[in-house]
């Protein structure tokens, strides 16, 4: 039986909520090709005795502190098997940290498609390496589409169907809800040879600066940066993508310190929403929409009219559930 | 453990919107002392990317060909140049094009390599490579040794206008065949043909454009 496998972070001792959204678009996809769906966690272990030149080994449950609750959270997320590799090497969103282990699982398993949540902290590591470990093909933001023939679609035309030859990778940025399930499920450790890659070392960390923002950002125009209800909106778009706020000298009093950005600031968010007239200056990648201002050929959309109006009706569609 | 040798690779297409991450990483890769600008594609991209490599000072390698691959099918032409120029460190502008980001890894799995993705500062210090890079919203400082293939999205200063690039004499020219790839072989990594996105316009358009920016919370 073919194998849909979904990595999964943790953020403490839960599984990441971007991580959940994949599973729940593995657990469509496997019901539809009648495939099997493991969601795999990468766990410290200082004591892992895999030898570094051995493959995965299947090791005794009983040394995962903490496992059950994740074993339930993924079980309730829908998956039917859950795999923990544990590694020696301490747990960092890197490939040179984790790149190890993480092969030793998808080696393990052979999967047909492997997922990622979009916004998970290992996805843009893990994802297009392994992509290219295996020979896949690499969807990037796909979401889960049909019925009986569930397919995944990203917004470049890309997708994935259970017809296709070969092997997919995605990074999932929307899946519908599942029926939660309260089945047992099986649980494999592994122990999984090497650890850290030395030639990588990490020597520190501080909070980035909001013009290196790589998610999304929301951009304040100067045109309505006076207009309450607008900058209310505005900040509840923010929230919705989980973006920052970022705007011109003329909305400094309703921004983050450290928000405010000229016109020649260079910015390469992954996305990027303009309200108002804003004036920025955008890398190629960056996903670009207006709110209230005419498109162009490097816009991906644009919402023309009234800036208020398109603004409140766009934060309404978003929040809905 | 010597300097490392550098290729810094600008892609297989014109840079959208700006110009001024191309001249950024090529900023980025004068550091070094060692190294040579990578382009493929059509000859005007061609042109463009001998235009800003020699402004830059470094000289240029140009791969002309008119397949459209997906990131593994860079990978391999990126990673094969590179061997031709003996780089032991290949530089990847991640930010001029939406499609280049995944390439980082590609390359590095095609060299066996290191990657390091989302560097926003960098510095050679012989062997080692200092680096900033940016991961959710911290920015994580990093130490790296060895063959490595490092995405960069590093900005040159502000261009509104360029001048339009001459046919460069100084760009030296690599075929896929002398890079030892077969074109025939290369093409199973095509990408299908796609017509140009056209601006999403209506409200619902709009709403599925950013409802894979969604963010989750405590829950699928």
């Amino acid at each position: 039986m073919a194998a849909v496998l979904v990595h999964i972070d943790l953020d403490g001792d839960r599984p990441n909520p971007s991580s959940l959204v994949a599973l729940a678009a593995g657990r469509h996809v496997a019901s539809s090709w009648g495939a099997t769906l493991y969601a795999a966690v990468i766990a410290h272990d200082a004591s892992s005795k895999a030898s570094p030149d051995s493959t995965a080994q299947v090791v005794s449950t009983t040394h995962v502190p903490g496992i059950e609750a994740i074993e339930n959270a993924l079980a309730h997320g829908g998956a039917d098997k859950v795999v923990v590799a544990m590694t020696d090497a301490p747990i960092a969103p890197l490939w040179a940290a984790i790149g190890t282990a993480w092969q030793g699982i998808v080696d393990h398993l052979r999967p047909r498609l492997v997922l990622f949540g979009a916004d998970s902290p290992s996805a843009t590591e893990l994802a297009p390496r392994t992509g290219a470990r295996i020979g896949a093909r690499l969807l990037m933001r796909a979401r889960t589409l049909g019925g009986d023939d569930v397919e995944l679609r990203d917004r470049d035309g890309g997708y994935v169907r259970a017809s296709d030859s070969g092997a997919a990778v995605a990074l999932i940025g929307r899946a519908d809800p599942i029926e939660a399930s309260d089945e047992d499920i099986d649980l494999v450790v592994l122990a999984l040879p090497g650890g850290v890659d030395a030639r990588v070392e990490l020597a520190g960390t501080s909070p980035a600066e909001v013009a290196h923002t790589r998610g999304a950002i929301v951009a304040l125009g100067d045109d309505v940066v006076n207009d309450a209800k607008i900058v209310a909106d505005a900040k509840r778009l923010a929230t919705q993508l989980g973006a920052q706020l970022i705007g011109g000298a003329a909305a400094a009093r309703v921004l983050q310190a450290g928000a405010v950005v000229d016109r020649t600031t260079p910015l390469a968010p992954d996305l990027c929403i303009a309200v108002g007239n804003a004036q920025l200056d955008l890398a190629g990648a960056t996903s670009f929409i207006k709110i209230g201002g005419p498109g162009g050929k490097t816009v991906d959309g644009a919402l023309a009219g009234d800036v208020g109006t398109g603004l409140a009706q766009l934060v309404k569609r978003l929040e809905e559930p | 453990m010597s300097e490392p040798v550098v290729a810094v690779w600008l892609g297989a297409g014109s840079p959208l919107r700006t110009i001024r991450w191309v001249d950024g990483a090529l900023a980025a890769a004068a550091k070094f002392g060692n190294a040579t600008a990578i382009a493929a594609g059509d000859q005007t991209w061609l042109d463009l990317a001998a235009d800003r490599a020699n402004r830059a000072g470094l000289p240029s390698v140009g791969i002309a060909t008119d397949l459209r691959l997906d990131y593994l099918g860079w990978a391999q032409i990126v990673a094969a140049a590179a061997r031709q120029l003996k780089a032991t460190t290949v530089l990847v502008d991640e930010a001029s094009r939406p499609e280049r980001f995944p390439e980082v890894a590609a390359i590095a799995e095609q060299l066996d390599a290191v990657q390091l993705t989302h560097v926003v500062a960098i510095a050679p210090d012989g062997a080692i490579v200092h680096a900033s890079r940016i991961a959710n919203r911290d920015l994580q400082t990093v130490r790296v040794r060895g063959p490595a293939v490092i995405g960069v999205r590093i900005a040159g200063a502000p261009v509104d206008e360029y001048p339009t690039p001459m046919p460069s004499a100084s760009m030296r020219r690599l075929d896929l065949p002398a890079l030892g790839l077969d074109p025939l072989v290369l093409g199973h990594r095509a990408l299908p043909p796609r017509s140009s996105p056209q601006t999403k316009k209506s409200l619902d358009r709009i709403a599925e454009h950013l409802l894979v920016h969604r963010i989750v919370r405590g829950g699928g």
